[in-house]
């Protein structure tokens, strides 16, 4: 009996499809990334509204003040770690601070913004309150905004789409 | 002169390995990156420093007030023009109407001239302060999508300080 003898074969597989989708994939995530909203805080929960619409021309300079509470997995306030006071904080670098004791940070912050040579009254202060943060301590931080020197302000929430 | 005979040039093998490496790691930092952020948007608030605005608006500021309940912070009525809503979904949707009707046609001028005071209890949730906003601010043209603006003018009144003492 005659063997015919084995020809190697090795097959080439074709990456194009591959390389293809893998394209479309980053292309799609790249797009999709948000690395705009580099301010915002977690831990603040939103109030939702249909009106929340983002402003149409991107603000040149803004300040945003994050105000909230520390809340555990299942959305219940829980009180800080060390001093266990409960809130509400304003998570500003790092930090969380008591409402009233926010003054001198924003005091702080204007200065900086001079410095810059920038106005704090050209600035708009965006405050992104949790939506149980007592109304109050919102107009609190409004008015030791306009005490450094802020005088626009906007008010953040989550829009809501129907 | 001996000139060689051009041949076909020898096909290149492109070694695809390395850039897939690269292409895959970039896939996985942008998966693990990713974080799925709902849209925001906010409310412009006429705040500015100083006192009562000299001459800002000849009209009157429309007043809405919104009391709290003292134990749970949720709203407990909605006042317009002294005039009790109520404290659902309903008062800020009879707000919302009440505001078209005193706007008339937008953009007729006249909310540009209108001015509203928010005067809410210390307490009160900041989801309700936004609601009594966004009431007041316009409404949502089913049909486009667009908004339609009633008033751009909103201040709060001194914030009620516990124990009655208002705030300057």
């Amino acid at each position: 009996m005659r063997i015919k003898k084995a020809a190697s074969n090795i097959s080439e597989i074709d990456l194009t499809p591959l390389i293809d989708i893998v394209f479309q994939l980053i292309a799609f995530f790249m797009l999709i990334s948000n690395f705009e909203q580099t301010q915002a805080d977690e831990r603040v929960k939103l109030a939702r509204d249909p009106l929340a619409q983002p402003p149409k021309v991107a603000r040149e300079n803004d300040l945003v003040i994050n105000a909230g509470y520390f809340r555990d997995d299942a959305g219940n306030i829980i009180p800080e770690k060390v001093t266990q006071e409960k809130g509400p904080f304003v998570f500003f670098l790092g930090e969380a601070v008591l409402v009233p004791q926010f003054a001198r940070h924003l005091a702080t912050e204007a200065k900086l913004q001079r410095d810059e040579g920038i106005e704090p009254a050209d600035i708009t202060v965006v405050i992104r309150a949790d939506k149980e943060v007592p109304t109050g301590l919102v107009q609190e931080l409004i008015k030791q905004s306009q005490e450094a020197g802020y005088a626009k302000f906007a008010l953040s929430a989550t829009q809501q789409i129907e | 002169m001996k000139i060689r005979a051009r041949g076909t040039p020898a096909k290149i093998d492109t070694q695809m390995t390395p850039m897939i490496d690269v292409v895959f790691q970039l896939l996985i930092f942008f998966m693990l990156t990713l974080k799925i952020v709902e849209p925001e948007g906010d409310f412009n608030i006429n705040m500015p420093i100083g006192k009562p605005q000299e001459a800002a608006s000849t009209l009157p500021p429309i007043k809405i007030r919104l009391l709290a309940d003292k134990s749970t912070g949720r709203l407990s009525q909605l006042l317009f023009d002294n005039r009790q809503l109520g404290n659902d979904d309903r008062a800020f949707n009879v707000l919302n109407r009440e505001m078209q009707l005193m706007v008339g046609t937008p953009g007729s001028g006249v909310a540009d001239e209108l001015e509203v005071e928010i005067d809410a209890d210390y307490d009160l949730h900041h989801e309700f302060l936004i609601k009594a906003v966004s009431a007041v601010t316009g409404e949502l043209n089913p049909v486009t999508k667009q908004v339609v603006r009633f008033v751009e003018k909103i201040k709060f009144a001194p914030p009620r300080r516990p124990g009655g003492v208002e705030g300057t």
